[in-house]
């Protein structure tokens, strides 16, 4: 059989069996009920895995005073509890932060679904059971039955108990064992009646209840079928990884709509129950129509619904959108959805025949997608989905009543000329104008108002409420149908014309958002940036927090305050860790989260191309966000991750630049230190040894040669080690000047007659104009500016050509030039003459240039950047105009302050 | 023993290598220290007639070997340091060095130095000499009068002070500032553009090519030398 031909591994699973490489793993001690002994079991099991060498701890575990449970403590190491301060008490908990610092391979956590004290880190222990499992420790933990999330409904059905304590599925599935602890009924009630079954006081009374053969067998039955079934699922999951072909779960998706309604949640576990049969994947979607505030009661139940999805493992989308059915159904196509949950509002009995329910809606609509529609009992209250526009202020119906007015002004002006049914038409007019521009119920009352006004003054007998002729009866009764249908259409047109444009502004703000962001090539502006537009676009303090660069690792220095808005510099330390857990999980932290939700901050992921960069801060506090602004707020997160992940990237490309840059300087100087260092070396070494072994066969004339040799070779060097040091400190931002009244003309004469002492053979003139200025310069610099510049046209201009230096007064400054007649620069060579390393051919023939009569190609680069530093210029011309050939380098300084000289006494 | 005795001061075994034979082949008595306490004991215990001192020593600033010399000592003292440390030699020579070398540098222009510097301590009665000579130049400071080979030259009465302050120092390094502070007075130790506007007229009335001075010489970023 070739090769792929054999089935592949599905992507997904090898995938989760990734995810879960590195984790901790998670084994469940299941029960149907209290009193099972699950912690017993779990305990035994424990300590048959220290026997077998195993770092087990006891992170909490409650014996709840049973002696046969405490002995199974004795001789397992057990953590100590952390104290937490709560409504004046200090409670016991368990110790997360200690556990993980402690790092056993094994630690028990009793009782999964314990909700911790206010004040700890996370709401609910099975939160820290995660943190635990994320860091690779090991966890082992209880859970009864009833505590699932998905069963919760079920349990209470069964017994009339409703538990409070609960623990998503999500967080029950990544168990990677479930080991059932199982006791028949009777055995468990003849515990009971022994007193080995732990109760909490307060619920004595439900014991009754609850603790009845009937309740036992169920819940019994429940738990059995719950872990059947995560055998299946266990063996799927394997198949899948191992590519052993076999039947597959259909690619079932589920999406369940979430509405204001008090059935939301039971239609969410319902979803979740469907998810569960089907092995699917479901999403919970909630759909806000724009420029509407829903009220806090809706809000909240939307809210919760959603909360619940996500803890039961679904994807929630709160969209925003005119039209709920047709966004439901753009979400259910894209995701590939075949199966939609939605209850069925009951509608009003007396709207019933005509109101369309979203139900309808999405049966009628839904093509290839089966559609779940669930009712409920007739206690059970369900707001109707569609919402009523907003009633709308006073001035619609002030104008409403005006335009009825004008409408009868001009129908009594109309009927001296023209026959009465054209009247009516003059008010249909009064009540589309309202529709227009005030919404549905100001038309509404228009068109109302215009139904007595028409009949008052334009019927049969006139200035009555009565109709006397039948067909007036139905000319009216039209005339009102009419004009109610043109206020609901034109309202309806208004409503949507808002909603168009309210996009179209939250686009714009968008776009102005990215615009800003994407001009700013700075990490921190990029982020202060978003701090102040986020603050203005959704009205609430932001900050940002980003990664160092080149953060050390260790979670306390990798996120810092970048940016806030209004300015702040710091968070208190709950919130920092909020925000820090949103950064290490990528999830949303702190208010209205399932982590830290007591900080004042909603914490949102910055997730890019390269990974989690960094957390925005939203204040929290007070009115809760509307879905609408959360979606924003999540689009405003991405574009600013992608704002500074460019950033970031333009940073690093500059760095990489500038350090290529380096390299290649690098290179170009050890090349040349390695050549022009090596030749007067040489000259020095072999002159010296020369001495050394022949100095006595050598004339007093040779002999004095070579060693003059070797003074000015060394002279030589001293001169490049001079250069380079300059140029190092050019570049460094090093260079001191310092400033003091300098006589040109000196320094011009000094360069000359240092070339000549020098041994330069060239004809030098030197023209200075008289009364020159003296310029604040420093001394030493301008000395080597002119070395240099000098050296290079004694080294280029070959030996017979003639050298001019001139000094003149030009604008506020002085000038310098230095003009040679030997052959000039290439016109190509010229605009880099004063350019690091660039000189002439190592033949040394033909132009040459650039250097300061030193090696290295550093001379007019010197020159170059200690002009510069004295606020001068410089610059080169070849051929020199007029002449044909030659080079000439100008350079400019500024005067500065001039000071007369005190003359006289 | 007549011979003047000259310490060297420098922590690099390569100067004295090359400083003693040169300074033994000059006339001169050579002691070697090569660290600052060392450098101290040698000028209380034996005290030589000029020092030479390297600013870099590896146990204490070369400046603050000037500075304690100089609480017991007048003994000539000449830095040697890097050509392009400027301030540290002009901070030198204003706690109290007598002249300085830069690094690297011919043996013919160190003698200079020691020569000027013996020189100086061995005549400070010369300084107070009426008649001055420096080369072409005759100096007669009660009368007022300069004269270049004999012929006279008119000088401002600035131009006159500021070349007989130099011309009492032969050879030696003087500072901006303390030209200033002698020639115009403690107020003006920063009015440079005085010094290098008068220098240029001294240059223009002394010098036979005044663009290539051989009298005053310019001692870049530190001050004026006067020729010997």
């Amino acid at each position: 059989m070739p090769q792929e031909d054999k089935p592949r591994a599905s992507p997904d699973a090898l995938l989760a069996m990734a995810e879960r490489e590195g984790k901790g793993r998670l084994r469940v001690f299941l029960g149907a009920a209290p009193g099972v002994g699950k912690t017993y079991a779990m305990l035994q099991a424990a300590r048959a895995a220290q026997d077998s060498g195993l770092d087990v701890v006891v992170g909490i575990v409650e014996t709840h005073g049973r002696r046969e449970t405490e002995g199974m403590l004795e001789g397992l190491a057990v953590l100590p509890r952390r104290s937490i301060p709560y409504r004046g008490r200090l409670v016991p908990e368990f110790d997360l932060e200690g556990a993980l610092a402690r790092r056993p391979k094994l630690l028990l956590v009793d009782e999964y679904a314990h909700s911790n004290v206010p004040g700890s880190q996370h709401p609910k222990r099975w939160q820290d059971v995660e943190d635990l499992l994320d860091a690779g420790i090991d966890v082992w933990t209880t859970l009864n039955i009833q505590h699932v999330e998905s069963l919760n409904e079920v349990v209470q059905r069964i017994t009339g108990v409703r538990v409070r304590e609960t623990v998503p599925d999500t967080a029950v599935q990544e168990a990677d064992e479930v080991v059932m602890v199982d006791l028949p009924p009777d055995e468990l009630l003849k515990r009971l009646a022994e007193g080995k079954v732990y109760v909490q006081d307060t619920a004595a009374r439900a014991i009754e209840r609850f603790f009845k053969p009937t309740n036992l067998t169920a819940l019994r039955e429940l738990a059995l079928r719950r872990v059947a079934a995560r055998v299946d699922s266990d063996l799927l999951e394997h198949m899948q990884s191992g590519a052993i072909e076999g039947p597959w779960a259909a690619g079932e998706r589920i999406l369940v709509c979430v509405g204001p309604d008090a059935s939301a949640e039971r239609v969410v576990r319902e979803a979740k129950r469907l998810a569960d049969l089907a092995d699917a994947p479901w999403f919970a979607v909630t759909v806000e129509r724009p420029g509407t505030q829903p009220n806090a009661r809706d809000r909240a139940l939307v809210d919760a619904a959603l909360r619940l999805a996500e803890s039961l493992g679904a994807e929630t989308r709160a969209l925003v959108g005119s039209d709920i059915v047709d966004e439901v159904l753009k979400v259910a196509r894209f995701e590939n959805v075949t199966q939609i949950v939605v209850s069925r509002a009951r509608p009003s009995r007396l709207s019933r025949p005509f109101v369309r329910t979203l139900a309808d809606a999405l049966v009628r609509e839904a093509g290839g997608i089966s559609v779940h529609v669930l009712t409920f009992a007739e206690g059970d209250e369900a707001a109707p989905r569609r919402r009523t526009p907003p009633v709308g202020g006073l001035d619609g119906y002030v104008a409403a009543s005006m335009a009825v007015a004008v409408a009868v002004l001009v129908g009594e002006g109309l009927t001296e000329y023209v026959a009465l049914p054209n009247v009516s038409m003059i008010f249909l007019l009064a009540v589309l104008m309202p529709a227009l521009f005030y919404g549905v119920w100001p038309a509404v009352f228009a068109s109302l108002l215009s139904a007595a006004a028409y009949n008052y003054f334009f019927i049969n007998p006139f200035y009555t409420f009565t109709i006397a002729r039948p067909h007036e009866v139905l000319a009216f009764v039209i005339f009102l149908f009419i004009a109610v249908l043109i206020s609901a259409v034109g309202g309806r047109a208004r409503e949507q014309a808002k909603a168009a444009a309210q996009r179209v502004r939250a686009g714009r703000r968008l776009y102005e958002f990215t615009r800003k962001l994407s001009s700013l090539a700075d990490t921190n502006d990029v982020a202060a940036g978003a701090a102040s537009e986020i603050h203005a676009i959704l009205a609430r303090a932001a900050v940002v927090l980003v990664q160092r660069p080149n953060a050390q690792k260790g979670p306390d220095e990798e996120l810092h305050l970048a940016a806030a808005w209004p300015p702040e510099d710091r968070l208190d330390t709950a919130s920092l860790s909020a925000a820090r857990w949103a950064y290490e999980k990528g999830e949303p932290a702190g208010a209205r989260t399932g982590t830290l939700p007591s900080v004042p901050w909603l914490f949102v992921p910055l997730k890019s191309r390269q990974g989690i960069v960094g957390v925005i801060g939203l204040e929290a506090a007070g009115e809760p966000l509307d879905p609408e602004a959360r979606v924003l707020l999540d689009t405003l997160a991405d574009q600013t991750a992608s704002a500074l992940d460019r950033a970031t990237l333009a940073g690093e490309m500059a760095d990489v630049r500038s350090a290529a840059e380096a390299e290649r300087v690098r290179n170009i100087l050890l090349a040349s230190i390695s050549h022009d260092f090596r030749t007067p070396l040489s000259s020095i070494l072999g002159a010296s040894s020369s001495l050394i072994e022949y100095g006595g066969r050598l004339d007093p004339a040779q002999s004095r040669d070579l060693l003059a040799q070797i003074r000015e070779e060394a002279e030589h060097l001293d001169g490049m080690v001079r250069n380079l040091l300059s140029m190092t400190r050019l570049e460094a931002g090093a260079l001191d000047l310092r400033r003091d009244w300098v006589d040109v003309g000196e320094v011009v004469n000094q360069a000359v007659a240092t070339a000549r002492r020098r041994g330069a053979t060239q004809r030098f003139t030197v023209e200075l104009e008289p009364g020159l200025p003296l310029v604040q310069a420093d001394q030493i610099l301008l000395n080597q500016v002119l070395a240099n510049v000098v050296g290079n046209a004694v080294r280029y201009a070959g030996p017979a050509a003639g050298i001019n230096v001139a000094a003149a007064r030009a604008g506020q400054g002085v000038e310098v030039s230095v003009t040679d007649t030997g052959p000039g620069v290439p016109a190509g060579l010229l605009e880099h003459v004063f350019e690091k390393f660039v000189r002439a051919a190592s033949d040394g023939r033909g132009a040459g240039l650039a250097d300061g009569g030193e090696g290295a190609g550093l001379g007019l680069a010197i020159a170059k950047g200690i002009v510069e530093a004295h606020g001068g210029s410089i610059r080169a011309e070849s051929p020199v105009p007029g002449k044909g050939s030659g080079l000439r380098v100008i350079f400019s300084l500024p005067v500065g302050q001039m000071a007369e000289p005190e003359t006289g006494a | 023993m007549n011979d003047p005795r000259i310490l060297v001061v420098d922590d690099e075994p390569a100067i004295h290598r090359f400083l003693t034979p040169a300074l033994s082949a000059a006339g001169y008595h050579v002691d070697r220290a090569d660290d600052g306490a060392g450098a101290l004991r040698a000028i209380a215990t034996h005290p030589p007639d000029a020092v030479l001192l390297d600013l870099g020593l590896p146990d204490m600033d070369g400046k603050e070997v000037i500075a304690r010399v100089r609480q017991f000592s007048r003994v000539p003292v000449i830095v040697l340091s890097a050509r392009d440390r400027e301030a540290e030699k002009i901070e030198a020579l204003d706690l109290g060095a007598d002249d300085f070398v830069n690094k690297p540098f011919g043996v013919g222009e160190l003698m200079a130095r020691i020569r000027a510097a013996l020189r100086q301590r061995g005549g400070e009665q010369a300084q107070v000499e009426a008649v001055l000579r420096v080369g072409p130049l005759e100096i007669d400071r009660p009368r007022h009068r300069v004269t270049r080979d004999g012929e006279e030259i008119k000088l401002t009465p600035k131009e006159f002070d500021l070349l007989a302050y130099l011309a009492r120092h032969p050879g030696k390094v003087l500072t901006h500032r303390q030209i200033l502070g002698a020639v115009w007075g403690p107020a003006h130790v920063e009015d440079t553009q005085y010094l290098r506007v008068y220098v240029g007229q001294l240059r223009q009335r002394l010098e036979a090519e005044p663009a290539a001075p051989t009298l005053i010489l310019t001692e870049p970023g530190i001050g004026y030398r006067m020729a010997e």
